[in-house]
Parts: structure tokens; C-alpha cells; sequence
């Protein structure tokens, strides 16, 4: 697996046996996903419209655009004056999003990750003797997934 | 020629103090080369701000400041479609690409393709997608800058493309990632202040009111195409929205751009770069307004023969204007300045593109296609500087031989439209969908590539001149992106739906949790 990762010599760090569809489907993780779609996709369909938008009436309403605001300054101007506001607000917006909600949703979603790679190491009928990865089976245990 | 006939002597001196800067840069670089992640990745050790300045190196090429300084200085509103779209882009980079090539790739886009899908032919289709939006766009670049040191120094074509040629050289094959990176740092410094310094030049003139700007050019608009408002280059709609497509998603498939994500330690490192990159592309964006509508209000429409063709003198004559006049000692310095800066532009933008090509040659196509992986480290740079050497010299080779009659800006949209119909189909289904399997990666890939070389090829552009016909199919359109657009994306569906391969999916979901949350992502290493 992971063919790309090997080759250099260096360990690699996901030599432990993840489940990545078991990942992929804890709540950590779909919580993290569903959090980035309900910001990502209304904003890249936003951004889109409103660029597409501008470009088609520069194509087809060229009159319209050229039309005058304020003596030289044209609607077709001050519209792309609009999408130049559009890519920083949308930027500063979803690097704030991202780094006070999605980062760490993601740390949680990793570590849940490596969890599965560890119960998979342990087996399921093995004691462990440590309280504190106990703790972490006991928290497992109540995820829905193990039950499915 | 138009400006100058003789050697200019402020401007060789100004050559001169780049070339030492980025040769400085360059040994200092060579000092602490230990490998592979140090050549394509320079230890991904550089920080988000570090790298937002370095992609505005990466990505304002003599293009953007000499081409759409023209198309607007000629054509007026349509030029400054190209810096709204340009800019734009990085909303998809952010949104779509960014942090997950971090997280899920190492050099090459090829590595994220690999991920999910069987490794070889994987890997052959990337590096053919790689190689041929680099193509273009180098030779494009190559072209730019002879013939901008021959008109604004006085050196013949050919020795001017080969001089930049052998610097570009200099930089990726001793100083790798490294040295790129930094050579692309101080050009955006020297461009960004460049350009601030020239507007600012300008907005003196209308007494710093850029309505009075706009009105001026109306006024100077003459017999020419120039208009404020749109219709001066496109006159079809369905062209310019063709363009505006290639634009935005094209940048998210432009390879030397993409690799830029793994110089940083990590996603929140690359997010980050991306706004500084926004913020500083922006800027330089929202500027080309005073260059573009300043160089019509100024020269007027005696400066369109001064300009050259398409426009791309018309920057550095304005510049020449605003210090004075040419001939002045205050006209020339600034000339010669503008000039410099320009020449920084391009060397950026060559060895970031070189870099890319020389991961796809050497990491995707020797160590993982034909060695399999069973060769060293030390082999695979040694590879790398080779391609690196090749690559540059068959791209100096052709823009030698193509000469000044190759079209600079149809072969930048020639590289944006095969990054957006080839790369950005593969990349996007690889990472969204999970059924994605080799022969749809394969089967998009080519559609992308052939489409919008064929399209282009087919362009009514390719066939000027009243003998001709125009186009040999009766195509009309001069970009390609509407049609090879959705030709990529359809060859990518039509591709996997018919072959039985089913693995991929398998992996889909390694890849979707190792992309959104960085596990496993390549580790930074501190360079000593």
C-alpha cells in the first residue's frame, strides 16, 4: 500500500495497520467532513456563480458594462473591483474557519484513525494490562461503528 | 528594437546585480543540498509566508506583467478580464488542492494519481500531463525573454534566450527547490515594488485620481480596439467565457504551482501560503488597472507602434515615459530598472517550471516507472539534474529555433488549457470520487491533452493572414477550455466506467482520511 511512501528509507509512520474505512467512517471523521462541506461547497458555488456570472456579462452584455458609474469608471470595472473583495473575504474567512474548527476536528479525526490502527495491532480477544489503553478501548467500544 | 538600437548600459548594470543576487543564492543553496526532499521539496522547511511570496513568484510570469500590461494598454477591458481570472483561480487552489496535495502528496502530482491507482501507467499519464503544460509554458517564457532583452538591452535574440536559459539552469541544478524558491522570493519583492512605484508614477500624473485615469484613456483611445468596456479582444461570448473557465481552473492544475504545497511542513503551513499569495497577487492584480489603462492615458495611441506586438513593451515604455522620456538619464534608469525586473520575472517563473519537469522525468517517469523504485536517492537527483539540463536545453533549443515568431501569450493559454482539461480532471476525480480507477486517469489525461492541442492548433489564430481560410475545420474559437474542459472530466468517467478495474476504491479511502486529516503526511526537515 502506499507505494509512493517507501521508497525513501525513512520510516514511515503509518506502518501500523490503519483501517482507513473504519477512519473514514467514525464520527470524529464525519464530523470534520461534514463541518469543511457546509463552509467549502456554498463558497466554491458562490465563487463561481459570481465569477461565471461577470464573465458572461462581459460576453454578452457588453453595453451593459460598459455603461458608466461615475464619469470613466465603468460597471464592468467596479464588478471586477467586486471579485477581487470576493477572494480575499472568501480567503481570510476560511482560513479563520479553518484554523479555530476544521484543524481540530481533524487532530481528533487522526487520532481516532490511529486508535483502529492500534486495536487492530492488540487484537480483539487480548487484555491489556495498562489502564490507559483500556481507557481507550472502553471509549472505543461505545463508537457506533465497532458495532456495525 | 523599438526602443533601443545599442547596448543599454543602466540596464546591463541592473542585469548584472540580479544575475549576482540569484547566483548568491544559488551556492548558498548548493551548501545544503543533502537529497531528494531537499531538491523538489527543499526539506519542507519553508514557512506559509515564505511560500505565499514564493508562488507569487512562481506564478506572475513576464505574462501577466508585460502581456496583460499590454492587452489593456490595446484592448482595454478585456485585458483585465485575464487579471481577474488569474486571480481568482486561487480560490479553487485553496478550496480544492491546497492542504490535500500537502497531506497526500510528496513531489509530483503523479504521487497523489499513484496513491489510488496502479502505479505505471499512473505515473506516465501525470508526467505526460506535466510535461505538457511545462512545455508550452516554458518555451512561452524562453520566447518572452528574448525578445524583451533584445529590444530593452540591445543582445541579439538568440544569445539573450540562451544566457537566461543557462542562469535557469544554475539555479534548479545546483540549488534545487532551495534556490527557487528564494530567486522566486526576491523577484516577488522586486516586482511587487516595482510595479507599486510605477503606479504610483502614474496616479501622479491624473493628480491621484484613477477615475481621471479612465477618462484620460477613453480619450486617447484613437482608432484602435481600445475600449473600457469589454468586446476589444473577444468579440464572441462564448470565447471569452471559454478563457475565463481555462483561467480558473487551469492554475489549480499547473504543476510548478502544485509543488509548491510540499516546501511547507504542513496543511495549515499551505493554507496559509495560499492567502499570502492572494493578498500579494492581488495587489500586483489590482495595480496592472494603473500600468495597463496609465500606459493608454499616457502614451496614447502614438505608443501602440512603440508597444510592439501584442503590446508587450508597452510596461517598459511607459516606464521610460514616466522617468522622463526616453533618452533622459531619468528615463533610461527606469527603463533599465523595469527591464531588470522583468528579467528577475521570468528566471523565477523558468526554474519553478524546469523543478517540476525535472520531478516528473526523474521521480515519476525514472525511479517509480522504469527502476521501479529499486534505484537510490543519490540516482534519483543525479537523474533529476540530467532531465533538468535536457529539458532546459530542448525548450532553448526551440525558442531559438521558433524564434519571435512563436506567439507568446497563445502559448501560455495553450499551457493553461491543457493544465485545466488534463491535470485538473485527474487530480479532482482522484481525490472526489471513489470509483476513479488507472484507465479513467489515463483515458482523461489524453482526451485533455490531445483536445486542447488539437483545438488550439485548430484556433482561427493559428491560421492569420488573408490567403488563409482560417481555421482548416471552420473552428472559431481561439481558447479551447469549453470544449477540452469537460473532454478531460468526460475521459475520465468514460474510461473508468468501461474498464473492469475495480481496486482503486479500495484505496479511495485511505486517500480521502490521509488528505483531510494529514495522517502520514511527509514530515519537514530543518535545513542546516
Amino acid at each position: 500500500m502506499a507505494a509512493h511512501t517507501g521508497r525513501t528509507g525513512e520510516p514511515d509512520v503509518l506502518d501500523r495497520p490503519i483501517d482507513w474505512e473504519r477512519a473514514e467512517r467514525s464520527p470524529e471523521f464525519q464530523e470534520l467532513v461534514t463541518a469543511k462541506r457546509r463552509f467549502v461547497i456554498p463558497a466554491t458555488v458562490f465563487f463561481l456563480a459570481w465569477y461565471l456570472g461577470f464573465i458572461l456579462l462581459a460576453g454578452y452584455a457588453s453595453d451593459f458594462m460598459g455603461e458608466s458609474v461615475y464619469e470613466g469608471l465603468t460597471v464592468g470595472y467596479c464588478l471586477a473591483l467586486t471579485q477581487f473583495v470576493m477572494v480575499l473575504v472568501l480567503g481570510l474567512w476560511y482560513m479563520r474557519k479553518a484554523d479555530n474548527e476544521f484543524d481540530p476536528l481533524a487532530e481528533r479525526a487522526a487520532a481516532r484513525a490511529l486508535e483502529t490502527a492500534e486495536e487492530a495491532e492488540r487484537g480483539p480477544a487480548r487484555f491489556s494490562t495498562t489502564g490507559e489503553t483500556q481507557t481507550g478501548r472502553d471509549v472505543t467500544a461505545t463508537t457506533p461503528e465497532d458495532r456495525s | 528594437m523599438t526602443i533601443l538600437a545599442e547596448i543599454n548600459v543602466e540596464a546591463v548594470v541592473i542585469f548584472a546585480i540580479v544575475v549576482s543576487i540569484t547566483l548568491g543564492i544559488t551556492y548558498w543553496a548548493s551548501k545544503r543540498m543533502t537529497g531528494a526532499e531537499t531538491f523538489w521539496a527543499a526539506g519542507r522547511s519553508i514557512t506559509g509566508a515564505q511560500n505565499g511570496l514564493a508562488i507569487s513568484g512562481d506564478y506572475l510570469s513576464a505574462a501577466s506583467f508585460l502581456g496583460i500590461a499590454g492587452l489593456i494598454f490595446l484592448y482595454g477591458f478585456d485585458g483585465f478580464l485575464y487579471s481577474v481570472g488569474f486571480l481568482v483561480a486561487f480560490l479553487t487552489v485553496m478550496f480544492l488542492l491546497a492542504e490535500r496535495m500537502r497531506n497526500a502528496g510528496k513531489y509530483t502530482i503523479a504521487d497523489v494519481l499513484s496513491f489510488r491507482l496502479r502505479e505505471r501507467p499512473a505515473r506516465t499519464a501525470a508526467a505526460i500531463g506535466t510535461l505538457a503544460v511545462v512545455a508550452f509554458y516554458l518555451i512561452a517564457q524562453m520566447v518572452g525573454a528574448g525578445v524583451l532583452i533584445q529590444a530593452l538591452v540591445g543582445i541579439d535574440f538568440s544569445v539573450s534566450v540562451l544566457l537566461t536559459g543557462a542562469f535557469m539552469l544554475c539555479y534548479v541544478i545546483f540549488g534545487g527547490m532551495l534556490a527557487t524558491t528564494w530567486v522566486q522570493i526576491v523577484k516577488a519583492v522586486l516586482l511587487m515594488t516595482g510595479i507599486a512605484v510605477m503606479s504610483v508614477f502614474v496616479l501622479e500624473r491624473v493628480g491621484f485620481n484613477p477615475i481621471e485615469l479612465f477618462n484620460r484613456a477613453e480619450e486617447q483611445k484613437g482608432d484602435g480596439d481600445f475600449t473600457l468596456a469589454p468586446g476589444g479582444l473577444y468579440s464572441n461570448p462564448i470565447d471569452t467565457l471559454s478563457l475565463g473557465l481555462a483561467l480558473v481552473l487551469g492554475t489549480a492544475g499547473l504543476p510548478h504551482i502544485l509543488m509548491r504545497f510540499f516546501t511547507v511542513p504542513d496543511a495549515k503551513a499551505a493554507r496559509k501560503s495560499v492567502v499570502w499569495a492572494m493578498f500579494l497577487i492581488g495587489f500586483f492584480y489590482l495595480l496592472t488597472t494603473f500600468i495597463g489603462f496609465g500606459a493608454r492615458a499616457i502614451l496614447g495611441p502614438g505608443g501602440v507602434e512603440a508597444a510592439g506586438k501584442g503590446g508587450n513593451l508597452a510596461a517598459p515604455t511607459l516606464a521610460a515615459e514616466l522617468g522622463g522620456g526616453e533618452g533622459t538619464f531619468g528615463g533610461d534608469l527606469f527603463l533599465a530598472l523595469i527591464a531588470g525586473i522583468a528579467f528577475a520575472t521570468i528566471l523565477a517563473v523558468v526554474a519553478g517550471l524546469v523543478l517540476s519537469a525535472s520531478g516528473a522525468v526523474a521521480h515519476d517517469v525514472w525511479s517509480n516507472v522504469i527502476r521501479k523504485g529499486r534505484d537510490s536517492e543519490h540516482e534519483e537527483v543525479y537523474v533529476a539534474r540530467i532531465a533538468a539540463a535536457s529539458i532546459g536545453g530542448i525548450a532553448i533549443l526551440i525558442a531559438i529555433i521558433g524564434g519571435e515568431g512563436l506567439n507568446v501569450s497563445f502559448m501560455v493559454g495553450l499551457a493553461f488549457a491543457v493544465a485545466a482539461s488534463a491535470n485538473f480532471p485527474a487530480l479532482v476525480m482522484a481525490f472526489f470520487w471513489p470509483r476513479f480507477n488507472t484507465a479513467g486517469a489515463v483515458t482523461g489525461v489524453l482526451f485533455g491533452v490531445i483536445s486542447a492541442i488539437f483545438l488550439v492548433v485548430m484556433s482561427p489564430g493559428v491560421w492569420p493572414g488573408p490567403d488563409s481560410e482560417g481555421s482548416p475545420i471552420g473552428w472559431e474559437l481561439a481558447n479551447p477550455g469549453i470544449v477540452s474542459i469537460p473532454l478531460g472530466f468526460i475521459g475520465c468517467w468514460l474510461g473508468t466506467v468501461l474498464s473492469s478495474e475495480r481496486g482503486a476504491e479500495r484505496t479511495y479511502h485511505e486517500l480521502y482520511v490521509r488528505s483531510e486529516t494529514g495522517l502520514g503526511a511527509e514530515k519537514a526537515h530543518a535545513i542546516h
